[in-house]
């Protein structure tokens, strides 16, 4: 059975490169454009994983985790923050938000699926 | 009564002793004849000096003019016409003979003695008529005897003579005999008078008891009686006679004068008497009698006037010339010296009250002075300063200006009681004062200047500079004494130089409050220059933000979508295709360098870049980052020699940045050796690791190497670009292993090669 993530990223090319990575490796993968979509897809499907990224219109990454970490169905699912935030502190502040890994973009094609397979590994 | 004329003005002294002198001289007429004292009567009165001055018609003319004289003289005129009015008087005739000072002629040619005196009083008071009759001692006894007078005065009263004479009972005097002798001759007892001539009065009780004296010592004695004893002194004095024999009236009153001295021998106390006729009446003795019983009782009585006056008479005339000359010196002398007691007096008063005037000015200057010294105010300065100049002054009101430092015109800045006309005036003086050549003058010199409406106005100087006056106003003219003037100079110079403090002291207030304000001001300047540079820095984090999200997302896309055509995800791509698309990658894998180097750089100069400290293992970091250069160093065909020393283990630092600078440098070492080899060596130094890049590369030129850490720096660029790069590599490389703790140097020598060696925390992280 194929797993399932969920990739909350409100740039349609990157949602679409790493939907194209992932499926190619043959995950299934839903998108979301914002936080709110994405929390009402991840309380419908129950994905393997979510990939989050941070710089999100309306309600910003933080918060997103934050909410989904309040529901029990969901507080366990791995959240894996994709984002360009690279200023001091944002890592710290996203693990502490809940997430469980970071990957820094851009991404790299080569790499980014395992790094993903680690993460998921590690739970 | 006493008249006492003094030559040109008369003085009455009433002394009822001396009224009977007045009377007897009354009596014989003599009007004009006056006992004249000067100024210090009492004085000369006990030294018995008599002046003598005849009132002549001048001087009556002087004092009819004067009505006590006037008065006195009419008194004058009814004594005298009173005194002819008895024409049936008793005539007594009285002897006289040269005897003084108990009976004698007086030089005037008048009877005078103490007998006479004492006969005349009785005579007055019994309404008698006096005949003087003169003559020798023994004419005046045969007259006596004859009953040719009725009275011999001072006749000794002896057995012989009580047979041919009448006496009376109470002795007017008593006396004794006393032997005078030329001064040398040596006569101390009487026995040393034996075979020596001796003169004697003829027919005297001295010639009588001394020769009964001589024949019961056995002396042998030549007797010379003489008729008087003048001449038994003359003789003596021209030698024909060794000593005379006297009565001590005599002898005391003429021994001196007539150059004999006393001896001590004195014998025969005798009993003086008025002697009278056996022919004469009865009642004559027995008044005598009676008047002398009262008078010897009254100490006051002429008896005893007379005595003091003629016994003392000849000392008086006695008196030597010089001692009167020294006594009116002396006189002088104490009247100079009470005239300048006294005024010296004066003058001390003077002084004293001076003194005292000048010692509360004093004190009125101190006080002004402390509280024109103490007081920061101004205007307290200036009213305790007009307030002690009017009270030096005395003077009840006055103004102070001062000179408007802008305006130059004086400024009516104190005022006590002034009345404004004459304010008004006053400035009308000021500005005469302030404008004409007065100003020049006397106001310069800082002298008071007076004026007709007794304005007294003082110039305040101050380092030779006007700076107001002082103006007082007085109700009448005043004239200050040079000390007030000088205190008030003072008092105008101290408090001038004062006020000009005081003036400085509120400019520098003034200047601090402006300071105040202006730091107040430039504080809220800045205050908004930093809020406002806040805000821009919380505007370019927010950018720098913004730019990392907003550069990087595209750029995400590029490579990773070139990635995935690259890894031929999609489908299968040519040669060409490939070619491209790793160009495609290379750059936009130097342009998210760059946006990274740039997006580093900014971060650490805004004191954004944080580090993440942690401990890691420095090998395992190491062999990472050579992982990563080492395709590209292959590539070039250039030797990679790694050496980590055996010691290396754990550092406690940002991993991530370390490892940052590491591929930096390997990075640059890479880049600019086109061949020979790259070295990379680590060892520990103390607690800290040292790490070191070697290449074999272009090098740098001296002058280049002490700019290589600077921003944007990259030695060829502008000319050929043959090495990509930002030229911020290095800068970041320095400020991390700043912001770690560590260092970075650079050694090199062009065409040689490049050495950069980095020091970074050991296991302990960094040593504070």
């Amino acid at each position: 059975m194929k797993q399932r993530l969920l990739i909350i990223e409100d740039n349609e090319q990157n949602l679409y490169m790493m939907r194209f990575l992932l499926e190619k490796k043959g995950f299934e993968v839903t998108g979301a454009e914002t936080g709110k979509k994405g929390i009402t897809e991840a309380l419908k499907n129950k994905p393997r994983a979510i990939l989050l990224d941070i710089q999100l219109p309306e309600m910003n990454g933080y918060e997103v985790a934050e909410e989904l970490k309040k529901h029990k169905e969901l507080c366990n699912i791995p959240i894996i923050a994709v984002t360009s935030y690279a200023m001091a502190g944002d890592r710290e502040r996203i693990l502490a938000a809940g997430a469980t890994g970071y990957i820094e973009k851009p991404i790299n094609p080569e790499t980014f699926v395992s790094e993903i397979n680690q993460y998921l590994l590690r739970e | 009564m006493l008249f006492i004329v003094f030559p040109t003005f008369y003085i009455i002294i009433n002394t009822n002793k001396t009224g009977t002198a007045m009377k007897s001289i009354s009596n014989e007429n003599i009007k004009s004849d006056f006992y004249c004292f000067p100024y210090f009567y009492e004085l000369l009165y006990n030294l018995r000096i008599k002046v003598r001055c005849n009132v002549n018609s001048r001087k009556l003319q002087n004092c009819r003019k004067n009505p006590f004289c006037l008065f006195f003289s009419i008194l004058l005129l009814i004594n005298t016409f009173h005194l002819p009015a008895d024409i049936n008087k008793k005539i007594v005739n009285i002897g006289i003979y040269e005897n003084s000072p108990k009976v004698f002629i007086s030089e005037s040619g008048k009877p005078a003695g103490i007998f006479i005196d004492i006969i005349k009083y009785i005579a007055e008071k019994e309404g008698w008529e006096l005949n003087f009759v003169s003559g020798t001692w023994g004419e005046g006894l045969d007259r006596l005897e004859k009953g040719e007078i009725d009275l011999m005065p001072d006749v000794a009263k002896t057995a012989n003579r009580e047979e041919i004479f009448s006496f009376h009972e109470i002795p007017v005097l008593s006396s004794w005999f006393q032997v005078y002798t030329k001064k040398g001759n040596k006569i101390q007892s009487i026995l040393d008078l034996d075979g020596k001539r001796i003169a004697v009065l003829e027919r005297s009780v001295q010639e009588e008891s001394f020769n009964a004296l001589a024949k019961g010592l056995e002396l042998n004695v030549t007797i010379l009686p003489l008729s008087d004893y003048k001449k038994c002194f003359d003789i003596v004095l021209s030698g024909e006679a060794d000593a005379a024999i006297t009565n001590r009236f005599y002898g005391l009153t003429h021994a001196g004068k007539s150059g004999l001295k006393d001896t001590a021998v004195i014998f025969n106390p005798t009993t003086l008497f008025f002697a009278a006729s056996k022919y004469s009446d009865r009642t004559l003795l027995e008044t005598i009698d009676k008047h002398l019983s009262a008078l010897k009782k009254d100490t006051h009585s002429v008896y005893y006037t007379s005595l003091k006056q003629w016994i003392s008479e000849e000392s008086v005339s006695n008196f030597p010339q010089w001692l009167k000359l020294i006594f009116v010196l002396v006189l002088l002398l104490l009247l100079i010296s009470l005239t300048g007691s006294v005024i010296l007096k004066y003058q001390v008063n003077i002084r004293t009250e001076e003194l005292s005037r000048n010692n509360e000015q004093m004190h009125i200057m101190e006080k002004t002075l402390r509280l024109t010294a103490t007081k920061p105010e101004m205007q307290e300065i200036l009213n305790n300063f007009l307030l002690g100049a009017l009270k030096l002054t005395k003077i009840k009101s006055g103004t102070l200006y001062l000179t408007d430092y802008k305006t130059e015109r004086l400024v009516k800045s104190a005022s006590v009681n002034v009345p404004d006309d004459a304010s008004f005036s006053c400035l009308h003086n000021l500005s005469e004062i302030n404008s004409s050549s007065f100003m020049s003058k006397s106001f310069k010199n800082n002298s008071p200047y007076v004026d007709l409406s007794f304005q007294i106005i003082f110039p305040l100087a101050a380092h030779n500079q006007n700076i107001g006056a002082l103006c007082l106003f007085s109700e009448k003219e005043i004239v200050f004494n040079q000390i007030t003037v000088n205190l008030i100079k003072n008092l105008c110079a101290t408090v001038a130089v004062t006020i000009t403090n005081s003036r400085l002291y509120e400019e520098i207030r003034a200047h601090e409050k402006e300071l105040e304000f202006e730091v107040a001001r430039r504080t809220d300047e800045l205050k908004t220059a930093m809020e406002r540079a806040q805000d821009a820095d919380r505007i370019k984090s927010a950018f720098l933000a913004t730019m990392s999200h907003e550069l990087r997302t595209p750029l995400n896309s590029i490579i990773g979508f070139t990635g995935i055509i690259l890894q031929e995800l999609p489908g299968p791509i040519n040669e060409e295709q490939r070619k491209q698309m790793l160009m495609v990658q290379n750059s936009s894998r130097h342009l998210l360098a760059l946006i990274n180097d740039v997006l580093d750089i900014s971060k650490i100069e805004a004191g954004e870049l944080k580090l993440l400290i942690t401990t890691f293992d420095v090998k395992t970091s190491i062999e990472k980052v050579v992982n990563m250069i080492m395709p590209q160093s292959e590539k070039k065909g250039l030797k990679l020699n790694i050496h980590i020393a055996g010691d290396v283990g754990i550092s406690k630092t940002d991993q991530r940045r370390l490892e940052q600078v590491i591929l930096n440098l390997l990075n640059n070492a890479v880049k600019f050796t086109e061949q020979g080899s790259i070295s990379l060596s680590c060892s520990t130094l103390d607690s800290n690791y040292i790490l070191s890049v070697a290449d074999t590369g272009i090098g740098i030129t001296h002058e280049n190497l002490s700019s290589i850490f600077q921003p944007f720096h990259q030695i060829d660029s502008g000319l050929s670009r043959n090495h990509e790069g930002t030229g911020l590599g290095l800068s970041i490389c320095m400020k991390l292993l700043d912001l770690m703790g560590g260092s970075i140097t650079a050694e090199s020598r062009p065409d040689e090669g490049s050495t950069f060696k980095i020091t970074f925390p050991g296991i302990d992280g960094v040593k504070t």
